[in-house]
């Protein structure tokens, strides 16, 4: 016990120690901000993976996509009740996006989704950004452009429609400073029947004098990916260039079930911009747009084709999404869904085309985490390497610990002879050193885990700050870690782990100096000058 | 005569090797007798301290062996051979040697606690601190308990030291020229205290080249050229009257 008393008494008087918790604290604080931005990161890309797809994904990995989805929907609903809760059909190919009041072109991935079943599988709901401040008014069918008008008074008014969704979402918000940041900028102004915005921002809508209204041709709605279309600023919000409503066209390129093109033109679609997607991963976000299904199954020729010989061929999808009764084991359900599959495609018999056959054979039955295995395993493998190097840097802390209780261990010799002239064993002034460093190690932790808690939480606002001093220093760049703010959660687990292992660290670079120390005979240590 | 409680055999100690090599005893023998008052002399460099320090187990002769109550404490295991220090004897400095980080009373309530486990701590600590109070009184610095060792004279230091070597009611005192380092008024009150320690029973072996000081001892060795020389009463030394029974410092 005296060792733990001299040890706190060394603490308190001598200056060298604190150089010893400042190094302990600094490279604890490093390691725990790199745990918890590359943690976050990874805890980022898995939730935001997950929300993307659905638990369970039937999916071809081809373009000409495979028949017989939707008896194969009903047999799960009839054999799998208590495993799947809904399926829904998505279409994807590629596409030349444009925006016609603009001639801005981009290529694309355009997406056939159900959007009122595609938002039940997944969290697209939650990225969409004018579902949020006027709700219901997103749908992917037919519509005109929603125009603002001026009341009486001289105030710009939206639709009804949606200045009713409005005030319903200003009801149902909880966080009033959302309500409070809307109301100080409803939104920006592009001219009708020029749709481009007078100055870009937030929210962009078309005004024109008369009364509010929906005006134009009615046109099947497209959401586009926040990244395709917008500019993002530093503090991550967008700048929108066109209004809601504004028109888009989509070019395809229709594929025979051999994945051949069909001989036919390129199809041209008309549609009507309606939303913006923002799942968060900028690939997905600069890319995707998202189209009503059958809309483009039609386009595609993916749905029941007349066939030369008589009779329709079957329609195609590229991936049926499956979501899954709650408290499911994700893994279980998918190997029972597999099984339900094998067991249903055997069940086609001999009847299928030579073109259905292989494309049934390219079908396989994925987890959301199947799917985005390879990103995953990349950043957790960042994160082991990224940690594993500032460890190494740790290290440095050690051998400095190291050195400091050499030299501790050499200014504090003549009080190693008197406390062995007192009768203190070896093993006990051995012990002293090792107490001491082990207090050096655990104000040191405890000093970097508030140090590295305080800059995790709030890294996103010094990044802001010292971006205000100098763009330059924004060192998180969005379109390169595909999320515009630098995940600031510090896990307990990894904290604890972090201090335990600095703890040890610092006893370890002890060892050495405390094993001098304990083999010196006191008139050695007493004669020391 | 009394019993001998303890007693160095042909003690050699070298420091050094080879051509610099320099034999500090080359077969020193001593012994010394319960409640007795025992000094070494001898010219500065001649080993007296090396003696001591073989006699404390603070350092291990290269030959010869020091027996305390009949047990060759270089034949111990080095725990044990802590406990001898820590409890069978007393050692005071010259430099008093006291630990800047503790105050006066911690550093003489340390060696109570160098040898005991976590778990008799509080209640060492608690009988630990009342002795060494008492001690402190004794000595005539319970105003100074609080104080560090750099807020103290060097007179009160070695009192300190004093305290401290006597703390665990050692059997055997050993004394490095304990006025060595003060001056003659305060020597002379800590020889004082030295002899009525003594007086009380308490067996001292002390170092120092003073024969004033030496004077104060019941008898008088010399150490030269490595080995005693010279042993018995001395003029103007005390009597040693071997007592009934030893009695209890504290």
């Amino acid at each position: 016990m005296y060792k733990w008393f001299l040890a706190w008494r060394y603490l308190n008087t001598k200056l060298i120690a604190f150089f010893g918790i400042a190094s302990v604290m600094l490279c604890v604080a490093m390691v725990l901000v790199v745990l918890s931005v590359m943690g976050g990161f990874l805890d980022t890309i898995r939730a935001r993976s997950r929300g993307l797809h659905s638990e369970i994904v039937l999916e071809a990995g081809t373009l000409q996509g495979f028949p017989y989805y939707e008896e194969f929907s009903e047999y799960l609903s009839s054999e799998l009740p208590d495993v799947v809760r809904i399926s829904t059909p998505v279409i994807y190919t590629y596409g030349i996006f444009r925006v016609p009041a603009t001639t801005f072109t981009k290529p694309a991935r355009v997406l056939g989704i159900r959007l009122k079943e595609y938002v039940q599988v997944n969290d697209f709901k939650g990225g969409l950004y004018y579902e949020r401040y006027f709700p219901g008014t997103t749908h992917l069918g037919q519509q005109g452009i929603p125009v603002a008008g001026f009341t009486l008074e001289g105030e710009i008014e939206l639709p009804p429609q949606l200045a009713a969704a409005n005030a319903q979402w200003r009801q149902a918000e909880t966080d009033r400073a959302a309500v409070a940041a809307f109301d100080k900028m409803p939104f920006e102004k592009a001219l009708y029947p020029s749709v481009t915005s007078v100055l870009p921002g937030e929210r962009v809508f078309a005004v024109t004098s008369g009364d509010p209204s929906y005006l134009g041709p009615e046109r099947n709605g497209i959401i586009v990916g926040s990244d395709l279309l917008h500019y993002r600023r530093p503090d991550g919000k967008f700048d929108r260039m066109i209004a809601r409503g504004a028109d888009i066209a989509l070019t395809l390129m229709p594929l025979s079930p051999t994945g051949n093109p069909t001989g036919e033109p390129p199809v041209r679609l008309a549609l009507r911009y309606v939303d913006d997607s923002r799942t968060g991963i900028y690939e997905i976000d600069s890319l995707c747009v998202y189209v009503d299904h059958d809309l483009l199954q039609h386009q595609m020729a993916m749905d029941a084709q007349p066939l030369v010989d008589g009779g329709f061929s079957k329609p195609r999808i590229n991936q049926l999404l499956i979501g899954l009764q709650s408290g499911i084991d994700i893994n279980i359900a998918r190997d029972r869904i597999a099984a339900a599959w094998s067991k249903f495609s055997l069940s086609l018999g001999d009847n299928l085309s030579d073109a259905d056959e292989r494309a049934l054979s390219f079908v396989d039955v994925y987890t959301w985490e199947d799917l985005q295995r390879q990103f995953i395993q990349a950043v957790e493998k960042e994160k082991v390497l990224v940690t594993f190097l500032f460890g190494l840097i740790s290290m440095v802390a050690i051998v400095l610990v190291g050195c400091i209780f050499y030299m501790i261990v050499e200014k504090k010799t003549k009080d190693i002879g008197i406390l062995k002239a007192l009768g203190a064993p070896g093993r006990g002034i051995g012990g002293l050193f090792i107490a001491y460093a082990a207090a050096v190690g655990v104000f040191g932790s405890i000093l970097g885990l508030i140090l590295g808690s305080v800059f995790v939480w709030n890294i996103n606002a010094i990044q802001d700050f010292l971006a205000s001093l100098n763009p330059q220093l924004r060192v998180w760049s969005p379109d390169v870690y595909s999320f515009d703010r630098i995940p600031e959660v510090v896990k307990q687990a990894d904290a604890f782990w972090v201090a335990i292992i600095a703890i040890l660290s610092s006893m370890v670079g002890s060892i050495i100096p405390a094993f001098i120390a304990a083999r010196v005979w006191p008139v050695q240590a007493l004669r020391y000058e | 005569m009394s019993k001998p409680i303890l007693r160095a055999k042909g003690i050699h100690r070298a420091y050094g090797t080879g051509h610099a090599q320099v034999k500090v005893l080359r077969g020193a023998t001593l012994d010394a007798s319960e409640a007795e008052f025992l000094v070494i002399m001898g010219a500065s460099g001649c080993g007296k301290s090396t003696l001591l320090h073989v006699l404390g187990a603070l350092d291990a002769p290269d030959r010869g062996m020091v027996e305390f109550r009949g047990e060759n404490i270089f034949d111990l295991p080095p725990a044990v051979r802590g406990r001898y220090r820590n409890r069978d004897v007393g050692f005071v400095f010259q430099f008093y040697h006291l630990l800047p980080e503790l105050n006066v009373l911690e550093n003489v309530v340390i060696p109570c606690l160098v040898t005991h486990s976590f778990w008799s701590w509080r209640s060492i600590r608690r009988e630990s601190r009342k002795d060494a109070i008492k001690l402190l009184d004794r000595m005539g610095l319970a105003d100074r308990a609080k104080h560090r060792p750099n807020q103290l004279s060097g007179g009160e230091k070695q009192r300190v030291a004093i305290a401290r070597a006597l703390i665990n009611r050692p059997a055997l005192l050993l004394a490095d020229e304990p006025t060595g380092n003060l001056d003659e008024k305060t020597g002379g009150e800590i020889l004082k205290l030295l002899v009525e320690l003594n007086a009380a029973g308490q067996t001292i072996i002390m170092v120092t080249h003073d024969a004033k000081v030496a004077s104060l001892a019941h008898r008088r060795v010399h150490l030269s050229e490595g080995v005693i020389r010279e042993t018995g009463n001395q003029s103007g030394g005390r009597e040693f009257v071997p007592p009934a029974k030893t009695k209890v410092v504290l």
